[in-house]
């Protein structure tokens, strides 16, 4: 129980704390517009407590080791004496009264902390590099004023000010000076910050909107972005940085890393390209791309569109596209045409998926039962994942039982359609009777001067057809997982589903659309919640069907979702890493960007090539996230 | 409408001050933790300068973290039950931790600046390349006299970076073991073959017999498919060619497609033809290793060539070596040349520092007694089942051993010569790599040895 | 918007009035279509828990049944099922006991879920509705993040947790600390921080999306009252954008109850923070023996997840925001 009560101690110090800094940060700026004198004592205090935090924290400061008290009295102290600096200063608005409270602070402030500085970091002054830096900052940042047309007096005294104190502080020997070191190192600096805070105006109410105005932009900002800047920030420069020099970091190799990934046959593999054109999948694909743009013509002389969500030529587009890109990733191979291809598949199916569920289970019965176990995969860690598809894919020697669900289906569909048992001619009736059905019912569509209906049972027809033509033999032996030996045999034969290129790959990506599509579903399920009832009820008031409904209302109004959904899930399926690593880690094929970046990097000890395969991740990504910003802040 | 901000500061503010309060607690704490680590650090300087005269020293609850890739319970637990009784008589506060990623994450671990006290290291290849970048430390005086006491350099040698010791070797596995079942074979009038060519003969006339297949062959092992196709060729250049071109072969003295290792590669290949193997043809790469064991123990094959792990995998309520009806026993897998060579696997200790503490565990694991207490206790814990653990330190007392293992020790003292697993030496792009896949490609069928072996000496990194 | 949509679509204006729409083909397939809704839906249901239902009935057998044969085979023959794989799995000791690791596991997932969530919705909030100059390039830095791979972050991170942050000024050759040292290495701590921060760009995109859609006039009207900005987002916001942040919470619990890699590197080798997933990896042993194990592992880790979505998903409701648009 002891370490759940540290671990919760922690988490309360940290989140209290911060939610703490967070909420009085805004109870200050909550002061600007109407209690300027108030806002101005806290803003003062605020700067006062965290210089003395600095000083004390430090241990830079005499009695600042001795336990809790005496290290919080200085920071105390230091507040309300800004306090009261920035309640006298607010007083008044004459500019010379200001300067002379400005500068007589600095002094004030400048001696007593400089004989508070314990002896250990007296500086001994270097009078020359002191009056360097402080020279050079003033000239610095006072001309950077002049090109941004603001006065050069104030940025001249800002760069003085923080040049005087790394030339004072930063460039001397710490500990080998004397009090009076020590004295002109903080006075310094207190003077000449006192003076430009002289050159300051008590805002007007206008000022002080638009000062409350970008407070609170860097105020919710704050947390998000420092966390971004560690986590994620700092390691990308770092990778970069990373990805220019060799394999060990030692020496600079200016893009080598970058050629020799490109070079590399493991990521760019083209030589076997003709091989597409000379593909199944290539030929069936472009003669249905070619259907679909002839039903296309025909149906743009009926109704004036040549594509349109619920016209049959979307059908025959999508599944002609989808067969023409994968004849293209499995004739290219290699690590970044394998990263496209999941890219394709995985991104296209899951949004489609999620969206039907999402569409189907919305206020169907038991929709809570159905939505959780479409979600039930995410839920599933990797390790219980590997180990469902290895249920599924497994492959076993055919002479015994197959333990994997899809050999099984494929061996026992093998078995049946080179069988002439009972099952075998019951199966081989079924089929034929679903197809006699099909044809009555395009038949009578024609009769009834409806081509464009019996197209979707006209592709059922065809793929049906062709299964029943295979299944009783009369082309070909039969479908399922068998083989023929020379000498007229029939031995069973079961797929190696994660070994056998190209297409485990295919494979690999029905684990991630299987697990993806629950996302998507969720966030969909959500945005179809949120479209306004009212909306809903007009237009089924004004007579439109749950299909106009959907596609001419709903849809619209999750337009922003599907965008979230399909970029989140693009650049997710970019960075695809954990179930490459598990089921074959990149072998047979297989290999992705983000597995080669991780094997590269912690397994083969290259770190300039995974970092520079880092890059070409990330670089990849970029357009997508650009351009989805942008269209959906012209959205806004 | 300022309320809901102030009633937020509130809440907030008590539970920072409490969390504050209770904090000051934690860090009262932690100086008090802090007191006991500058105690223990001052005990274990002292504990070098005696420790190295040889008396026991109390190291005043230091602790060591020990890391390594064995992470199943019996396995971590018999580690964790032995270091720590050892460790208290020692004033050491032992813990070792298994992780199934150790490899990748130990490079991690070291880059961040955050390794264990010690790392179990499975591959002599990497400990070598850990002590290049100086990540591991030498070993102190007093390992290096326990090892010499303990073990046959032929295993201590592939932790010796260029003439150093840095690795502790704590754990053997025996690889050139051939399981089969006595009775089968008697059945049949099989004799266990002593040379290659016997078992070669044997092999062909089971295959002429028809029945049950010679071999039990399955290289698919999820990410790693291709591995024991990699230990039968390592066997095979080990068997044709010696220790020293078996050198040659795995420092890359000789190219990958060297004639000798193509044709080490060919002969597996041909053993492994469609008559001989239970797994049809093309099978082979599909059928999982650990299927094999049931394979084997239902009669469907006489041998399965495997390390000494693999006891392991046989089904529920197997018999060994115990000469009942449907017992699994092993025979040494024959040489050719007399000087029965065998092919071994195993795990170094590393320290990652040299502290006393550090370097008093490594001695321990060193010795015979950490060997056979080990075994024991794991033992213990699998109830009396094999453990699957081996050591070849020399000394231990072979009663702890069951009578399969210790067939195992047996073959392992006769053997005159010892080689490490060579893909585990290999860079890990070709021993974890290529060397796999394009293996597996070679058993498909898809590639010659020759043109297999051609592209993996093209994968070696320059 | 169409251009995300995974079909071409074109909404077209809105063309309901005149009683009698134009019905095209389309209309009257998918009309027939949603008559059959339901079986269809429920189709699809078991289509995809059939691989979840495998290996649930997977959980029940011995290893000898998984290995000899296929899991459907628990219809026919219940003899087989055995209760002894979650015993195992329960009891099993190894590095650290299972309860520990599963409080582990809450440790990490709790603070690395609510603290993303607060940090985004402030961010999100600013970016949608607070003006201030470089908005627009922020977000687009912020939201590109996405495309990180979160790999390269490990060793930073780690050396952050291990030493703290420390910056060598060029020139006059001296040391800042930024971050102090806070002995967070192989602590639950650090793991939760890391995933804060790497959840932050996807939690800020998607919370954005959404509290960016909500209708000006409310805010408006806010404003109007006198309300500042951490009063709208107090009162307005965050009640409004409920079914969002449930979604990030579920999902975020999700990934980090069931996060290996970044728990794996963090707290490595710190047997004492270990989180479930790492304890369960752990199980499988050396080359696979007891993978017969893993699949009443995954139930055991999967049944915490599976009870946040349950709860978590009555947030998901219709209407919220047309109410308190009237109110």
């Amino acid at each position: 129980m002891h370490k759940v009560l540290s671990t919760l101690l922690t988490v309360l110090v940290a989140v209290g704390a911060s939610a703490l800094i967070w909420v009085a940060a805004n109870m200050v700026f909550n002061q600007v517009r109407h209690q300027w004198r108030r806002f101005t004592a806290m803003a003062f205090a605020a700067v006062g407590f965290l210089v003395g935090v600095l000083l004390s924290g430090n241990r830079i400061t005499k009695n600042s080791q001795g336990g809790f008290l005496s290290w919080v009295w200085l920071p105390l102290l230091l507040a309300v004496i800004f306090a009261a600096i920035g309640v006298v200063l607010e007083s008044t608005s004459d500019t010379r009264r200001r300067q002379g409270v400005g500068v007589s602070s600095g002094v004030l402030l400048g001696v007593g902390v400089g004989l508070l500085v314990r002896k250990q970091y007296h500086p001994a002054i270097d009078i020359v590099a002191l009056l360097g830096w402080t020279v050079g900052g003033a000239a610095l940042v006072g001309a950077v004023n002049l090109v941004r047309k603001r006065s050069l007096v104030t940025g001249a005294l800002v760069g003085a000010a923080v040049g005087s104190i790394l030339g004072g502080w930063g460039s001397a020997a710490i500990g080998a000076g004397s009090a009076g070191g020590a004295m002109v190192a903080t006075l310094i600096p207190a003077v000449l910050a006192g003076t430009r805070l002289g050159f300051t105006n008590n805002p007007n109410l206008q000022a002080r909107a638009r000062i409350e105005q970008r407070s609170r932009g860097v105020i919710f900002l704050t947390p998000a972005m420092l966390f971004i800047f560690i986590t994620l920030i700092v390691p990308t420069i770092r990778t970069i940085y990373l990805s220019f020099l060799d394999k060990s970091s030692e020496a600079f190799v200016a893009f080598d890393n970058y050629v020799n990934t490109f070079s590399d046959r493991v990521s760019w593999d083209a030589s076997h390209w003709t091989n597409m054109f000379t593909s199944r999948l290539f030929i069936i694909g472009a003669i249905v791309l070619a259907i679909a743009v002839v039903v296309g013509v025909v149906s743009k002389r009926r109704t004036g569109r040549a594509v349109e969500i619920g016209n049959p030529t979307v059908g025959p587009l999508l599944v002609g596209f989808f067969l023409v890109a994968f004849a293209v990733f499995t004739s290219f191979r290699g690590t970044i045409v394998n990263n496209l291809w999941w890219v394709v598949t995985v991104v296209f199916a899951a949004t489609a998926m999620g969206l039907a569920i999402a569409v189907l289970a919305d206020n169907a019965k038991n929709e809570k039962v159905a939505k959780s176990l479409i979600f039930m995969p995410l839920a599933i860690s990797l390790v219980g994942a590997s180990v469902i598809w290895r249920f599924m894919y497994v492959p076993r020697d055919t002479s015994t039982e197959q333990t994997g669900t899809l050999n099984a289906l494929w061996v026992g569909l093998g078995r049946l359609s080179t069988g002439s048992g009972l099952p075998t001619i019951f199966v081989g009736v079924l089929v034929g009777c679903i197809l006699l059905g099909l044809i009555v019912y395009m038949s009578r569509a024609l009769a009834r001067s409806q081509p464009t209906r019996t197209i979707v049972p006209g592709i059922g027809f065809v793929l049906l057809a062709w299964f029943f033509v295979r299944y009783t033999g009369l082309i070909g032996d039969g479908v399922g997982g068998f083989d023929i030996t020379a000498s007229g045999q029939v031995v069973p034969r079961a797929i190696s589903f994660v070994q056998e290129s190209p297409f485990n790959n295919f494979w690999l990506m029905v684990i991630l659309i299987w697990i993806q599509t629950g996302f998507a579903m969720v966030i969909l399920s959500a945005a179809i919640k949120a479209v306004p009832g009212e909306l809903l009820e007009a237009a089924r008031v004004d007579g439109g069907t749950p299909s106009q409904i959907f596609w001419r209302i709903t849809l619209p109004q999750i337009g922003t979702t599907i965008g979230v959904v399909v970029t989140t899930l693009i650049v997710l399926v970019m960075k695809v890493f954990d179930i490459v690593k598990v089921v074959t880690n990149g072998n047979f094929g297989t290999q992705v960007l983000a597995n080669d970046m991780f094997a590269q990097a912690f397994q083969f000890g290259n770190t300039g090539r995974g970092a520079a395969l880092a890059v070409i991740l990330f670089v990849s990504v970029l357009p997508v996230m650009y351009y989805n910003i942008r269209r959906m802040q012209k959205g806004n | 409408m300022r309320s809901p901000l102030v009633k937020f500061a509130a809440v907030c503010t008590v539970l920072a001050l409490t969390a504050a309060a209770c904090g000051s607690d934690k860090k009262s704490s932690t100086a008090g933790s802090t007191g006991t680590t500058v105690k223990a650090t001052a005990g274990s300087t002292g504990g070098s300068t005696t420790a190295t005269g040889g008396a026991a020293k109390d190291f005043g609850g230091a602790k060591v973290l020990i890391t390594g890739p064995e992470r199943d319970d019996p396995s971590a637990g018999a580690i964790n039950a032995v270091l720590q009784t050892w460790g208290k008589t020692r004033g050491l506060d032992i813990t070792y931790a298994g992780d199934a990623d150790w490899e990748a994450n130990i490079n991690t671990q070291v880059q961040g600046g955050n390794p264990p006290d010690i790392g179990i290291f499975p591959q002599p290849g990497k400990l070598a390349e850990f002590a290049r970048a100086k990540s591991i430390k030498p070993l102190a005086d007093n390992v290096t006299a326990s090892i010499k006491k303990f073990w046959s350099p032929d295993y201590s040698n592939y932790a010796n970076v260029d003439g150093v010791q840095y690795g502790v070797p704590v754990k053997t596995d025996l690889k050139s073991l051939v399981w089969y079942q006595p009775d089968k074979f008697k059945a049949k009038g099989y004799k266990v073959p002593t040379t290659f060519d016997e078992f070669t003969a044997l092999v062909k006339k089971m295959a002429a017999d028809g029945g049950p297949k010679p071999l039990c062959v399955g290289i698919e092992s999820g990410t790693a498919t291709g591995w024991p196709f990699t230990d039968w060729t390592e066997e095979m250049v080990l068997r044709q060619d010696g220790g020293d071109v078996y050198n040659q072969w795995v420092e890359h003295k000789i190219s990958f497609n060297d004639p000798k290792i193509v044709k080490a590669m060919d002969t597996v290949l041909g053993l492994w033809s469609k008559d001989n193997v239970f797994a049809s043809g093309g099978n082979i790469a599909a059928t999982n290793f650990g299927d094999n064991a049931q394979a084997l123990f239902d009669g469907k094959c006489y041998m399965h060539r495997q390390a000494s792990f693999f006891s392991g995998f046989f089904p529920k309520g197997t018999k060994f070596a115990d000469g009942s009806a449907g017992a699994v026993d092993v025979f040494y897998f024959p040489d050719i040349n007399g000087d029965k060579p065998v092919l071994t696997a195993g795990t170094y200790a590393a320290g990652f520092n040299d502290k006393a503490a550090t370097m008093a565990v490594l001695e321990y694991m060193s010795t015979a007694d950490y060997a056979q207490k080990r075994q024991a206790e794991q033992t213990k814990l699998l109830n009396g089942g094999l453990s699957g653990f081996l050591s070849a330190a020399i000394g231990q007392d072979p009663s702890v051993y069951q009578p399969l293992e210790q067939g195992f020790l047996k073959i392992l003292s006769e053997s005159k010569l010892s080689r490490f697993d060579g893909s585990d030496q290999m860079p890990a792009a070709v021993g974890a790599g290529t060397f796999w896949t394009l293996g597996t490609s070679a058993v498909n069928g898809d590639l010659t040895a020759q043109k297999a072996a051609d592209q993996i000496e093209a994968s070696w990194p320059k | 918007m169409s251009e995300f949509t995974p079909v071409p679509t074109d909404p077209g204006p809105v063309r309901l009035e005149g009683g009698r729409p134009s019905k095209g083909i389309g209309a009257r397939i998918y009309g027939r279509i949603a008559r059959i809704k339901g079986p269809i839906l429920w189709l699809i249901v078991i289509l995809w828990s059939l691989p979840t239902f495998g290996l649930l009935a997977s959980s029940f057998r011995s290893r000898d049944a998984q290995r000899a044969s296929g899991w459907w085979n628990i219809f026919t023959g219940l003899n087989h099922t055995t209760l002894d794989n979650y015993r195992t799995v329960l009891n099993s000791k190894g590095t650290a006991s299972l309860t520990d690791s599963l409080l582990n596991s809450f440790a990490i997932a709790i603070p690395a879920t609510i603290i993303p969530i607060a940090m985004a919705s402030f961010a999100a909030y600013a970016f949608a509705w607070i003006d201030f100059r470089g908005r627009k390039w922020l977000f687009i830095l912020t939201v590109s993040l996405l495309a990180i791979p979160l790999q390269i972050a490990l060793i930073p991170l780690l050396q952050l947790f291990v030493s703290g942050a420390h910056l060598s000024l060029p020139f006059i050759h001296k040391t800042i600390t930024l971050i102090p040292d806070f002995n967070l290495a192989g602590t639950t701590t650090a793991v939760w921080l890391t995933h804060a921060g790497f959840a932050l760009p996807f939690a800020i995109f998607l919370l954005h999306n959404y509290i960016s859609g909500l209708p000006k006039d409310l805010f408006e009207a806010a404003r109007i009252d006198g309300a500042d900005h951490f009063t709208i987002f107090w009162r307005l916001v965050l009640p409004l954008s409920v079914p969002v942040l449930a979604a990030f919470a579920i999902f975020q619990f999700m990934w980090t109850w069931n996060d290996y890699l970044v728990a794996n590197t963090m707290v490595g080798s710190n047997p004492d923070a270990v989180p479930t997933t790492i304890r369960i990896a752990n199980l499988a042993g050396d080359f696979g023996r007891n993978e017969f194990l893993l699949p009443s592992a995954a139930f055991v880790q999967a049944f915490v997840p599976i009870l946040v979505f349950f709860i978590l998903q009555r947030y998901f409701v219709r209407g919220l925001l047309a109410g308190s648009v009237k109110g």
